[in-house]
C-alpha cells in the first residue's frame, strides 16, 4: 500500500519539507510546503495537496452545476450558481444560432426562479462563467426537494465512483441530483424516503472528514454493511464529475489495489 | 425619497410550489402552523458595560440591544419627562445583502416602529426620570445591533429592546448645584407595562405569524401589531400589498393572544 | 500620555490583578454568524467582538473590481452600547483609521491573486470594548477568514504591549490604555515571523521599545495557539489526529 501521509491542517501549517510538488491549496515557502486552507493535507508521491473543508464554490470548466435563474437581458439569462460570480446562459444556447430577441420569447423557456442543471462551458480569470444546457439531462429542474451543502463536501457525497450517493439513492428509493456547486435536488415518490435521503445527505456534509462515515450512513439507512459491488453505470450527471476529494480517493484506490 | 426596489432574495419556483402546497394544507415549509412562532431565545445582561442588554434569537434572526443611560436636555414640549431614544442598525455582518452605511428606509422604519411600541405603551414611566424639570433629565438610549437576518426582524428587535429595558439597572443620579452626580447606587428601570409586538405576513389568502426568510421574500403584505395588557399601542402595515379588513381584525386578535404568551415569558425571565 | 497615578501595586499586581506578563483570558468561537461565509466571536478580557467574512463574492459597483486580484474591504465598527459613554453609530475618525490598519494587517496573509475580479469583505463589530479591541478584532478576523476558506499564507495573530508605571507589560486593559505611559498594538504572522501591524501611542526609550515589541510578539504567539485550537475544534472536533487507514472509504 503506497504511503500517503494525511493530516488535519489550518492555513500556515507546514505539511512537508523538500522537493515535493505543490498540487492544490498548498504553497512552497522556502523549503517548506505550507497549507493555505483548513482541511486534510495529503503528502503523496506526486505532490502535496490540501483537501479543503470550507470555502465558496469557485467555478471550473466542465463542472455540472445547479443554478437559479435570477434575471435576463435581451441576450442571456443571469444564473445564480451559489458562487463568487454570477453565471450566464446565452439565449443562443437554447434557441440556436438564429435566435432573435424580437421573435423568440426567453421567458417561455426559463423564468426567474427556475432551477436548471447546466454545465460550465467557459470560465477564466477575465470573465464570468458561461453555461450550456445542450446535453442529455440538462435543463430545467421541474420538481424536487432543494438542499444547499458546502461545495467542498460534494466529492464526499458522491463518493468513490458514485458509491456513497448510490448507497443513499438505493436505500431511500430517491434520485439525487448533485451540482458541483453544492446545490442538491432530491426527487422520489415516497416522502419518507425523501426525508431520509435528506438526512443522510446532511450527515455526510457534517461528517465528511471523519472516519467510518460510510458505516454510519449505512446504519442510518438500515443497510447491511457489505462490500460495494463494482458500479457499472455512473449516476446521471455525476459520473464524470472530477473533483478534489473524489480524485484523491480514486488515485489511492488504484495504488491500493496491489 | 422612497423608491420601489427589487427584493435581493429570489425564491426558487421549486420552493414556492412546495410553500403553496403546504399552505393549502394549513402548514408552512418548516412544519409550523400559521399561528406558531419559531423558537425564541432570550439572554440577558450580555453587555456588562451597558446599563442593560439582551440578546434575542427568533429562528436565526439575532439582535443585540444595549441600554446606555446618560443625562441631557428634555425633548421640546416634554419638559417633565426623561428622554428615550431607540435606534437600530442591520450590521453588514448580518447578511450578504446588508451594506455598511447609514440605515436605509427599511431599517429606519423598523427602529421607529419598535420605538413607537415602547413609547406609546408608556412602558417606561418617563416622569420618574427627571432631575431638573425643563433642564436636566435622564436620557435612555436603546441601540440595537442586528447581527444575523432570518426573517421578521421587527419582532426580534422589539423583544430585544423590551428585554434589555426590563432588566436594565438605572444609575441613581442627583444634582449637586449645577453638576450631575452619580450616587453609585442603582435602581430598576421604572416599568409600567410590557409591550409585545407580533408581526404577520400575508401570502395569497393566508396570514402567517413570524414569517421566515423565504416567506418574507414571497409575502404580499406585512402587519406589525404591538399590544400590552390593556390593548393595542402601535400598529404598522408594511410592504406593497394590501389586507382585507377581516384579515386585519383576525390578525389583531392573534396578536393579543400570542402577545400574552411572549409577555409571560419576558415577565418570568426578568422577574418584572 | 503622562501617568498620574500608580497602576501597579507593591505586589506587582495590575489594576485587574494580573502580573506584568499575563494575558487576559481569551476565548474564540468559530462560525457564530450563520449567514456569513466565515465568522468568529472573540472574548479578549472584557472585549466582546464578532468578525464576519463574506467572500470571495462579486464586487458592487462593478468598476471597483480589479482584473488580476481580489479587492479586500475591511470595516471596524463599534456598537453604540460598546463603550462607557454611548457612542454615536456613525463612523468616527478612529474607526476609519482602525479599519485601514486592520486591512493592512490582514492583506499580507491573504493570497488575493487567487480571486481576480472578486471582493472579500471583512466586518469587525465591537459589542463591548475594553482596551486592545483592534488586536482582538484582527485576531477574530483572521479566524473568520480561515473559516471562510480564503487562501492564506498564514494566520494573523495580534496582541498589544505597553508601558505602565515605567514597566513594560503585556496586553494592556482599558484603564492602562487610558492612564498608562504607552500602548503598542502588534499584529504578527506566526509562521512567517512577519509583523503586519505596528502602532505606538506614548513614549518609549530604545530599550523599552525592544522589550515592548518582544513582549507583544510573545503575546501574539499565545493568541495564535488559541486561534488554532478554536479552528481545530470546529472543524475536527475532538479528533486531532487523522487515522490513516480510515480517512477514505
Amino acid at each position: 500500500m503506497h504511503d500517503v501521509k494525511r493530516r488535519y491542517v489550518i492555513p500556515g501549517d507546514k505539511i512537508a519539507e523538500g522537493n515535493f510538488r505543490p498540487l492544490m491549496n498548498v504553497i512552497k515557502s522556502g523549503n517548506s510546503l505550507v497549507a493555505t486552507r483548513i482541511g486534510i493535507a495529503e503528502t503523496g508521491r506526486d505532490g502535496v495537496k490540501v483537501i479543503p473543508l470550507s470555502g465558496v464554490y469557485i467555478p471550473r470548466v466542465n463542472d455540472l452545476v445547479i443554478g437559479k435563474i435570477v434575471d435576463h437581458s435581451s441576450l442571456s439569462w443571469e444564473v445564480d450558481i451559489n458562487s463568487c460570480f454570477s453565471a450566464h446562459l446565452p439565449a443562443q444556447d437554447v434557441f440556436g444560432r438564429d435566435f432573435s430577441p424580437a421573435r423568440d420569447d426567453m421567458t417561455k423557456h426559463f423564468a426567474i426562479g427556475d432551477m436548471i442543471t447546466a454545465r460550465i462551458m467557459a470560465f477564466d480569470r477575465t470573465r464570468d462563467p458561461m453555461l450550456t444546457v445542450q446535453d442529455r439531462d440538462l435543463g430545467k429542474v421541474p420538481r424536487g426537494e432543494l438542499l444547499k451543502i458546502s461545495a467542498t463536501r460534494v466529492p464526499r457525497l458522491i463518493g468513490k465512483r458514485g458509491a456513497m450517493i448510490q448507497t443513499i439513492e438505493q436505500a431511500t428509493q430517491t434520485r439525487v441530483l448533485i451540482g458541483q456547486n453544492g446545490i442538491v435536488v432530491v426527487t422520489g415518490r415516497n416522502p419518507e424516503g425523501i426525508n431520509l435521503s435528506v438526512r443522510a445527505i446532511q450527515m455526510v456534509e457534517e461528517e465528511a472528514h471523519t472516519a467510518n462515515l460510510t458505516q454510519r450512513i449505512k446504519v442510518l439507512l438500515n443497510v447491511p454493511d457489505t462490500p460495494q459491488q463494482e458500479i457499472t453505470h455512473a449516476p446521471i450527471g455525476n459520473g464524470d464529475a472530477k473533483s478534489s476529494m473524489g480524485e484523491a480517493e480514486e488515485e489511492l484506490e488504484v495504488e491500493g489495489e496491489k | 425619497m422612497s423608491a420601489s426596489r427589487r427584493s435581493p432574495v429570489i425564491v426558487e419556483h421549486l420552493r414556492k410550489q412546495q410553500m403553496w402546497d403546504a399552505l393549502s394544507k394549513g402548514k408552512r415549509l418548516d412544519g409550523r402552523d400559521f399561528d406558531d412562532q419559531r423558537p425564541l431565545e432570550i439572554e440577558l445582561d450580555v453587555i456588562k458595560k451597558a446599563n442593560g442588554s439582551a440578546r434575542v434569537k427568533l429562528g436565526h434572526s439575532e439582535v443585540i440591544a444595549g441600554v446606555k443611560v446618560s443625562t441631557g436636555e428634555p425633548f421640546e414640549g416634554l419638559e417633565n419627562k426623561g428622554a428615550l431614544i431607540v435606534s437600530a442598525e442591520v450590521l453588514p455582518i448580518a447578511s450578504p445583502h446588508a451594506e455598511p452605511g447609514p440605515p436605509d428606509e427599511e431599517v429606519v422604519e423598523l427602529a421607529r416602529v419598535v420605538d413607537r411600541g415602547v413609547r406609546e405603551s408608556e412602558m417606561i414611566d418617563l416622569e420618574q426620570l427627571v432631575l431638573v424639570p425643563g433642564k436636566v433629565v435622564y436620557t435612555v438610549f436603546v441601540d440595537c445591533s442586528i447581527v444575523n437576518t432570518d426573517g421578521n426582524l421587527f419582532d426580534a428587535t422589539s423583544y430585544a429592546v423590551v428585554a434589555a429595558l426590563l432588566s436594565a439597572k438605572l444609575p441613581v443620579l442627583r444634582m449637586e448645584g449645577e453638576k450631575v452626580v452619580d450616587t453609585g447606587e442603582t435602581r430598576d428601570m421604572p416599568i409600567t407595562t410590557i409591550p409585545v409586538s407580533i408581526t404577520a405576513a400575508r401570502i395569497g389568502d393566508h396570514v402567517l405569524i413570524d414569517q421566515g426568510p423565504e416567506e418574507e421574500a414571497c409575502m404580499d403584505a406585512r402587519i406589525t401589531i404591538t399590544t400590552n395588557e390593556e390593548g393595542f399601542c402601535a400598529i404598522q402595515k408594511g410592504f406593497t400589498g394590501s389586507f382585507t379588513v377581516e384579515q386585519l381584525k383576525k390578525a389583531a386578535q392573534s396578536a393579543r393572544v400570542k402577545g400574552e404568551e411572549v409577555r409571560a415569558r419576558l415577565q418570568e425571565l426578568t422577574a418584572r | 500620555m503622562t501617568q498620574t497615578r500608580n497602576l501597579i501595586d507593591e505586589n506587582g499586581k495590575r489594576t485587574d490583578g494580573r502580573t506584568a506578563d499575563e494575558l487576559r483570558e481569551v476565548k474564540i468561537t468559530v462560525g457564530t454568524i450563520r449567514n456569513a461565509d466565515g465568522s468568529a466571536f472573540i472574548e479578549f478580557g472584557k472585549n466582546k467582538i464578532v468578525a464576519a467574512v463574506y467572500g470571495p463574492r462579486e464586487v458592487h459597483p462593478k468598476h471597483m473590481a480589479q482584473p488580476d486580484r481580489c479587492v479586500l474591504r475591511c470595516r471596524y465598527h463599534m456598537s453604540p452600547f460598546s463603550t462607557d459613554t454611548r457612542k454615536n453609530p456613525a463612523p468616527s475618525r478612529r474607526e476609519v483609521e482602525i479599519s485601514k490598519v486592520m486591512r493592512e494587517a490582514l492583506e499580507p496573509a491573504l493570497i488575493l491573486e487567487d480571486y481576480p475580479r472578486a471582493a472579500i469583505d471583512v466586518y469587525v463589530e465591537v459589542l463591548q470594548s475594553d482596551g486592545g479591541s483592534r488586536c482582538a478584532g484582527i485576531t477574530a478576523a483572521s479566524v473568520a477568514l480561515a473559516d471562510a476558506g480564503i487562501n492564506m499564507r498564514d494566520l494573523v495573530s495580534a496582541c498589544a504591549a505597553g508601558k505602565v508605571d515605567e514597566q513594560i507589560v503585556l496586553d494592556i486593559n482599558d484603564t492602562e490604555d487610558k492612564e498608562g505611559g504607552a500602548d503598542m498594538p502588534v499584529a504578527y504572522m506566526p509562521r512567517l515571523e512577519q509583523v503586519t501591524l505596528l502602532q505606538l501611542d506614548g513614549k518609549l526609550s530604545q530599550e523599552q521599545f525592544n522589550e515592548c515589541i518582544d513582549k507583544a510578539i510573545s503575546g501574539c504567539k499565545i493568541v495564535y495557539e488559541i486561534q488554532k485550537q478554536a479552528l481545530m475544534q470546529k472543524y475536527f472536533g475532538n479528533e486531532t489526529e487523522l487515522k490513516e487507514e480510515a480517512a477514505v472509504q
